[in-house]
């Protein structure tokens, strides 16, 4: 492959970025080299692109336990350690653990739900990214790297689909 | 022939103009033009809205915090509070605030998950809603311990005196439960907004593009950040719905949990939710009026329409609150114990009494079931504010009227609420207001993605002659 370029096509409407994407694929251009940016969420499924796996269940299940495990060490271990006697209260009490535990797991669940998008996204991420403001207006950009040999013939293509402009993208900084 | 099929064209035309006109699903502009509506409400801060966050400003200084701190230096005996009343307006407001921070999850979370798609244009406004209120309502508690500033000794960490909270006490399970509804709350109102974030830094320049490009966290809309968003944005809708149900209930608790009479019934965890969702909503259509008389462009985001649902909804809860509450009453009623009756006859002597009756049941139920009641800003507002008076007096009842009579009339007496309390309750109403109207120029007030996602899956449909709206599922 000579050398890479990354091209940007817009769109006003998600049929042609799809069609443009089939473009692209018919073109020889992997879907790893192609990038949707959309204003509103488009599922895999509008888009007829693969299906990204998000581990943010996973982060929230694993936030869940955290949550627990650590409720019950604030019932059971501290009251051990530091016995505080109340007229006539037993020192492990399960009702009033059943409702720390909830309250404790729960936050656990969504606060490693909340880090699980950071992480997933790579947030805070400052570095300068390919981009453009008109997505954010209601534009689809579609976003794909191609051999310099290919740019000329898939501008054209970009171009008969529907795309408003094609060329370098806009970089975020 | 050719006449009839214009006629009969027109009408459908005239059909789709109608939900056009009725529905902002079907009312589509493109989104900069919709962002740009947004950004435009932003910046509109005049001299009024100046002289609004200065006003609120100092009143909340002089009468929330002035006042904190003349009860600090003076002392507890300020306050009105003594035998057998001991919480006073400091726990009333913090349950009512509670209450009111119920209304984000109820109809940003609840109506998420029941795919309710007039939700979209104000889920945000809820939300805001929430946060400040559970923010407004944290304030009593610290302010109720009398030495506020030993708060952290409830901090689960070994401190200098070597001694734990007693996780067995009520007010540890209050503490979790409203410091866990805090953060939730505060980050199921920041991930959706992130986007928002991203457009609003697109839009702004100089000093706030770099504040907007930092709270964004460099979002820029790919497939992979919108995924993962989603899967976030579905999970805590679910999730915290269970919360709010447990905060309020726990709350409920710190009374059912004693053995005071009027107190100690198994029905008030949910008769306090139920209540908590009617002031929440109530307050929701309130800041949606408002918000929509006094912003620019929101006229085209929040329409009668969306008044109309809310309503609704009130109409139903209101519904709800008077099963608790009649369930509640006449089991003590009839169960015939001395005391119960005692604690009712004087509740039914006391005209607060009868004002909660008559604003949470009464007025919802005469002027709700209305079309032109719902539809129309004014009426609503009346309805709704005149709502959060009877909740309000609700609480006032419950927390102060009912241990006025107890089991030991040696221990008999009343309250009558000190100026420093009334002081601390109109201050905290303006932290409140303060936090909301400032709030409303810095984030955007309407999620514009998720306006123009409802947008993009709602088309018009034509069965027979009529023209009716359809809904896609997008995900």
């Amino acid at each position: 492959m000579s050398e890479v370029n990354i091209q940007q096509a817009l769109f006003s409407e998600v049929g042609q970025a799809v069609e443009a994407v089939d473009k692209l694929r018919e073109a020889g251009i992997n879907d790893d080299h192609i990038e949707i940016i959309s204003g509103m969420p488009l599922s895999h499924h509008i888009l007829g692109r693969p299906e990204i796996k998000s581990r943010v269940p996973l982060f929230a299940m694993t936030g869940f336990v955290v949550g627990f495990i650590t409720s019950i060490a604030l019932n059971y271990f501290t009251p051990a350690l530091y016995p505080i006697y109340v007229g006539g209260m037993p020192l492990f009490a399960i009702p009033p653990t059943i409702i720390l535990t909830f309250e404790i797991s729960m936050l656990g669940l969504m606060a490693f739900s909340f880090f699980g998008v950071i992480w997933e996204n790579r947030f805070p991420d400052y570095r300068p990214h390919e981009y453009s403001v008109e997505a954010t207006n209601g534009k689809i950009a579609v976003v794909y790297d191609c051999p310099e040999d290919q740019r000329a013939t898939l501008e054209v293509a970009m171009t008969a689909t529907g795309a408003s402009s094609v060329g370098k993208p806009e970089v975020l900084r | 022939m050719t006449t009839d099929v214009q006629m009969m064209s027109k009408a459908h035309d005239r059909g789709e103009e109608a939900l056009a006109q009725e529905h902002l699903m079907h009312d589509p502009r493109s989104q900069e033009e919709m962002n740009g509506m947004v950004m435009e409400a932003m910046q509109d801060m005049g001299v009024k809205y100046y002289a609004l966050v200065a006003f609120l400003a100092v009143m909340t200084g002089v009468l929330l915090f002035g006042a904190w701190g003349l009860l600090i230096f003076k002392g507890y005996g300020l306050a009105g509070m003594n035998r057998p009343v001991y919480w006073g307006l400091f726990i009333t407001n913090f349950v009512f605030w509670i209450g009111i921070s119920h209304a984000g999850t109820f109809v940003s979370a609840i109506l998420r998950v029941f795919k309710a798609e007039y939700r979209r244009p104000f889920t945000r406004a809820a939300e805001m809603l929430t946060t400040f209120g559970l923010m407004t309502a944290g304030i009593f508690p610290i302010l109720h311990l009398g030495r506020s500033w030993r708060f952290y000794w409830m901090i689960p960490y070994p401190n200098q005196r070597m001694l734990w909270p007693n996780f067995r006490a009520p007010i540890m399970w209050d503490m979790i439960a409203i410091t866990t509804y805090l953060l939730c709350s505060t980050m199921y109102l920041y991930l959706p907004l992130i986007p928002d974030l991203a457009m609003t830094r697109d839009h702004s320049t100089g000093w706030k593009r770099t504040i907007y490009k930092y709270l964004a966290l460099g979002w820029r809309g790919t497939e992979r950040q919108w995924a993962h968003l989603q899967r976030a944005i579905n999970i805590f809708a679910f999730a915290i719905i269970p919360v709010m149900f447990s905060v309020h209930t726990i709350v409920a608790w710190d009374f059912a949990a004693t053995r005071m009479v009027g107190w100690h019934t198994t029905i008030f965890g949910p008769f306090f939710v139920i209540g908590a969702i009617l002031s929440g909503v109530s307050a929701v259509a309130m800041v949606l009026i408002i918000v929509r008389a006094t912003m620019k462009n929101m006229k085209y985001f929040i329409r009668p329409e969306h008044f109309d649902a809310i309503g609704k909804l009130i109409l139903i809860v209101s519904m709800g609150w008077a099963y608790f509450f009649y369930n509640e009453f006449f089991l003590e009623w009839y169960g015939g114990e001395a005391t119960g009756h005692v604690v009712l006859d004087f509740l039914m002597s006391s005209p607060i009494w009868w004002i909660m009756i008559i604003c949470n049941m009464g007025i919802p139920f005469m002027t709700l079931w209305s079309k032109k009641v719902r539809r129309t800003p004014w009426m609503l507002f009346t309805v709704t504010a005149l709502i959060n008076v009877g909740m309000y007096f609700e609480r006032v009842v419950i927390i102060n009227w009912i241990p006025f009579r107890n089991r030991m009339p040696f221990d008999w007496g009343d309250y009558m609420p000190s100026p420093i309390e009334i002081s601390i309750t109109l201050g905290a109403l303006c932290l409140f207001a303060l936090l909301y109207v400032v709030m409303s120029r810095l984030i955007p007030l309407i999620p514009v993605w998720e306006v123009k996602e409802g947008q993009t899956s709602h088309s018009v449909r034509k069965v027979g002659k009529a023209s009716i709206s359809s809904v896609a599922e997008l995900e």
